[in-house]
């Protein structure tokens, strides 16, 4: 938690440092920062952002007090215009805005929105118009980098990444006389044992590819094909129905609270953790700053995903910095996305939480914030949602069929049938 | 008048009730209040405990402090002014002509109303962006005006129909026969006998532009061009939010509501028609 | 328009007629007032309104991409024909329904209670005017979130009166896993909300009751259900049916309170019209089939007006 703290401290350090990096003259420098300002000279116009980043946080202020200044310092003829939007709202301002053909520049996208932009059509090809394209794709987490591609092209890069890992409650395991479960075999193996001491073994707030997917991949199973092009075979594969059937079982006895299957009353998993009603939960690197502020004497302890026969798999969520094809200045545009996969723009980020795509920054991260540090090791492993636009719609499929599943309806293996043949027909929409 | 201890006890079980009614109905802006005097709420605790433990202002300094607070409330007023006025003005001459003046196409037009009161705005999104577009109103503060006023008139227009139903006839006609015309006749009879309906207008429609943010937030873009809701919006974020301080917003926010709703609930004094009738 | 004899004023309605018949060119000129009068206001609701209604219709004709220059080919009457054998779309219809049922009653009579204690004379009325009316002005966020508390599957305070307090249940019941239960609890944050409103709506009519009719009332011994029955009664009843009537459209276009509480959930369980459609257009972009969604709703919600507009002009004419 103090390197949190310190972490913010630091950046005025950074700053000057970052600067230093841009205006000299590295052209043996192999960084993105220099080969940006390599290729920027002569770009004049103003480039318009979109972007959901927190205002209650640092990051508005990191985006337009640091690294938009150093960027426009680099490039005294571009003017960056960024417009901070409420994250619920940005999607629906980007499908209003695609339809008057109102868009911005470069959006920063939630990684579910790229395939569905893509196939809209109002996305630049990336990986066929950036000409050093390929040198960023080797430089980025191939997990986030995989959120990009929709029928064989890439129309962004990740910009910033995080995934799952297990949250769990030292006093309730320690209560109930267990070790901190490393493999899902133990975790229901001791769910009796934990009941018995009066806690739940695991509670999630959903049955949604985002809650259940760590689950069916660790256990081997899939969701769709390599190529996104059919569910069949996979998501109703014996693996991915021996995972299900595991949470069903961990349901129906009792081992999971019933927020799993919608019941939005329910203790939410942040409060049930510390409370010691819920032993273990699946979340994100955001709960660190929460935990800190609103509970400060919890300690807060992680673990990696709980491994089964396919190994310790989580789910990769995060953003994507994608350019529109109607920009009109795809040159000084360019050059500000490229600024943002910077190391200096991916650590003055990293400062506010956010967690940096290049991989060369790995070893700096737990020095930034260390509890960055089991996020970077699930991340090597960690597999993206299926990327379709078609997701959106399996994904309300599959939390709707598993939780009938959880209450009894149907049994496991229909369910997931039913999503299988629900999926193919949409997948095939978009083959 | 005389109390008899009859009327005594009548009016203590009236207080009773609708001292209870209150407490159920202000319940939740008693919690908002608490919520808003913690510090640093990224969770939002059990609502059966009210009073804070370290009660503080600071969620309120530092939203009045936060860069460009006045500029974006000053927006928001403009906005929601000039929205009430000409909805005030138009629901008003349209609903008076739909109950008292006949002319063709009156029932039809009154229809069409109707069925705007049914139709959900929020699917007609994407041609009225379309329309701001090619009006050049995206991304303006006097662009939200007409949207404003358009959106609401259906519902303030079927509502003053039916006040000004209850008008007496009989001094509509009186009038008429002294001359007046059907402008003299809204605007000097009319209007004043609608006055407690006319504040229910006020009231709503400054509730409901000022709260609007749909469609503020799909239209406008410049930070300095924001309005209250969605400045307040941006006090969440993605993976949490500091509910404490969006709540000290939103109370923040109420004061212009309530100011407004204290005036205009002046205008519910009964007998205001009455020397009218008897004439 | 009907002109009776009976009226007290039947000099002046006489003269009226008399004044009318004499001069058509008057109605000429009533005419053209009327038109000036809706012109400025009808332009401006035209424009906004039903011009992108109008494109909204041709838009759930289409297989609409969204983007300009990709093809969006006509289905005609494609999506109308899948909503209506669509089960979530019909179920969230009857949510509605049942939604519309539960609320707009309470709504209307509640409201109506509180407008007449809060319209006669009363010390501090203003006061509780104002606390009656917060839930309206309220964040949907908090009191949506309270809603959740109070209909919480552990001991929450409804479970607390539903088990020990009426009996009505042996155990807590866990209220947004099932439909039903689910949507009481989104019903019930409908009403409190809704309260303040029509009671702002009925004090603005109480005040067309002259003073002197209801003391007069009063000094009579009338009690306070006669003195309401025959002297408030009469003069808001403009005023209920137009309440009845936006109650009645505002419950089926019920939305914020479902989407925050259960988002349709569990499994499309308390799914109603607009988050049916809010779901189909903004999250699976398909906006054609959300668009038909939309006007059947408003077609249904159409017919039932004018069904019980039909019904209380018959009850009035008898």
């Amino acid at each position: 938690m103090k390197h949190w703290k310190a972490g913010t401290a630091a950046l005025a350090v950074t700053i000057p440092l970052a600067l230093a990096g841009c205006s000299g003259a590295g052209g043996t420098d192999e960084s993105p920062a220099a080969s940006s300002s390599d290729a920027s000279a002569g770009l004049s116009g103003t480039v318009t952002y979109w972007h959901a980043y927190s205002e209650d946080s640092q990051e508005v202020a990191t985006l337009e007090d640091v690294i938009i200044p150093a960027f426009e310092k680099a490039n005294p003829g571009v003017t960056v215009d960024a417009v901070t939007v409420p994250y619920d709202e940005l999607h629906q301002k980007l499908i209003t805005a695609a339809a008057g053909e109102q868009l911005p520049d470069l959006v920063r996208a939630d990684i579910g929105w790229v395939p569905e932009l893509a196939n809209l059509g109002v996305l630049e090809p990336l990986s066929t118009s950036m000409s050093d394209f390929q040198d960023y794709a080797e430089q980025v987490y191939p997990g986030a980098l995989a959120t990009n591609l929709w029928k064989g092209t890439y129309y962004g890069l990740p910009l910033d990444t995080n995934t799952r890992v297990m949250m769990y409650n030292a006093d309730a395991l320690a209560k109930a006389g267990v070790e901190v479960p490393t493999t899902i075999d133990e975790l229901v193996a001791d769910a009796p044992t934990l009941k018995a001491a009066g806690s739940y073994a695991f509670a999630d707030n959903g049955a949604s590819g985002w809650n259940v997917l760590p689950w069916i991949w660790s256990y081997g199973g899939s969701i769709t094909d390599d190529d996104v092009t059919v569910a069949s075979g996979h998501i109703n594969s014996d693996a991915s129905v021996a995972a299900v059937q595991m949470l069903v079982d961990m349901y129906q006895a009792g081992y999971i609270p019933s927020i799993i299957v919608g019941d939005s009353g329910g203790l939410a998993t942040s409060d049930g953790l510390v409370s010691g009603d819920y032993a273990t939960i699946l979340d994100g690197p955001w709960m660190f700053p929460i935990y800190q502020s609103q509970y400060p004497d919890f300690e807060l302890n992680t673990a990696q995903m709980p491994a089964g026969d396919g190994g310790s798999i989580s789910v990769v969520g995060g953003e994507d910095i994608v350019m529109t094809s109607t920009s009109q200045n795809k040159e000084a545009a360019m050059a500000f996305l490229r600024y943002l996969l910077s190391e200096d723009a991916q650590l003055a980020m990293a400062k506010t939480g956010q967690m940096p795509v290049l991989s060369s920054l790995t070893d700096q991260l737990t020095a930034i914030n260390d509890y960055f540090g089991p996020f970077v090791e699930q991340l090597a492993t960690a597999k993206p949602r299926p990327v379709t636009p078609a997701w959106n719609e399996i994904n309300t499929i599959l939390q709707d069929q598993i939780q009938s599943a959880m209450r009894g309806d149907v049994s496991v293996k229909d369910a997931l049938d039913s999503v299988a043949t629900q999926a193919d027909a949409l997948l095939a929409q978009y083959s | 008048m005389r109390r008899t201890p009859r009327d005594r006890l009548l009016l203590a079980l009236r207080y009773l009730f609708l001292g209870a009614c209150a407490v159920v109905m202000v319940y939740p802006f008693a919690y908002m209040v608490s919520t808003s005097l913690k510090s640093r709420t990224y969770v939002l605790s059990d609502p059966t405990r009210l009073w804070p433990d370290e009660p503080t202002l600071d969620n309120y300094r530092q939203v009045l402090t936060a860069e460009h607070f006045p500029r974006y409330a000053l927006n928001s007023a403009m906005v929601s002014v000039a929205s009430t006025v000409a909805i005030v003005l138009l629901s008003s001459m349209m609903a008076y002509a739909f109950s008292r003046l006949r002319f063709p196409g009156r029932r039809i037009l009154f229809a069409l109303i109707v069925v705007g009161l049914t139709i959900p705005t929020m699917m007609l999104i994407i041609p009225q962006f379309l329309l701001a577009r090619d009006l050049h109103l995206l991304n303006s503060l006097p662009g939200l005006v007409p949207f404003y006023v358009g959106t609401a008139l259906a519902f303030n227009t079927f509502l003053l129909s039916g006040f000004f139903e209850q008008i007496p006839r009989e001094l509509d006609e009186a009038m008429m026969i002294d001359g007046a015309g059907a402008w003299r006749r809204y605007w000097n009879l009319a209007m004043p006998l609608a006055k407690p309906a006319l504040g229910t207008v006020v009231i709503f429609s400054f509730l409901g532009t000022w709260d609007e943010y749909a469609w503020a937030v799909t239209v406008l873009n410049d930070t300095d061009k924001r309005t209250l809701p969605i400045a307040i919006a941006l006090f969440q974020g993605q993976h949490s939010t500091s509910w404490g301080l969006v709540f000290a917003a939103s109370i923040i926010a109420l004061v212009p509501v309530i100011a407004i709703y204290l005036t205009f609930q002046r205008y519910f004094v009964a007998g205001l028609t009455t020397g009218a009738v008897k004439s | 328009m009907t002109v009776t004899s009976q009226t007290p004023s039947a000099a002046v309605r006489a003269a009226a007629e008399g004044w009318r018949r004499a001069s058509s060119s008057r109605a000429r000129r009533t005419a053209l007032a009327g038109w000036l009068f809706v012109l400025p206001g009808f332009a401006v609701y035209g424009l906004v309104m039903l011009y992108p209604a109008v494109q909204t219709v041709l838009l759930s004709l289409q297989d609409w991409t969204i983007v300009p220059g990709q093809e969006s080919p006509w289905v005609g009457l494609a999506n109308y024909a899948e909503a209506l054998q669509d089960p979530v779309f019909l179920r969230s219809l009857v949510n509605a329904a049942a939604y519309t049922a539960f609320t707009v009653p309470l709504q209307v009579v509640i409201g109506l209670f509180l407008a007449v204690l809060l319209d006669g004379y009363l010390p501090g009325r203003v006061l509780f005017r104002v606390l009656f009316y917060l839930p309206v002005v309220s964040s949907w966020v908090v009191v949506s979130l309270l809603f959740r508390y109070i209909f919480a599957s552990d001991d929450s305070l409804a479970n607390s009166v539903v088990v020990n307090l009426l009996h009505l249940s042996g155990s807590n019941v866990a209220w947004f896993q099932h439909r039903w239960t689910a949507m009481l609890a989104i019903a019930l944050l409908g009403t409190w909300k809704g309260i303040g409103w029509s009671m702002l709506i009925f004090l603005a009519a109480l005040t067309a009751v002259p003073v002197e009719l209801k003391e007069a009332a009063a000094l009579d011994g009338a009690g306070a259900v006669r003195r309401f029955r025959y002297v408030s009664l009469p003069a808001i009843r403009s005023a209920l049916s137009v309440v009845f009537i936006l109650l009645f459209i505002g419950g089926f276009n019920v939305f914020i309170s479902v989407q925050l509480m259960t988002g349709g959930g569990p499994s499309n369980a308390t799914q109603v019209p607009l988050t049916y459609m809010y779901q189909q257009a903004f999250d699976f972009l398909d906006f054609s089939y959300g668009s038909a969604v939309s006007f059947i709703l408003t077609g249904t919600v159409l017919a039932l007006s004018a069904l019980q507009y039909w019904w209380t002009r018959r009850r009035e004419a008898l």
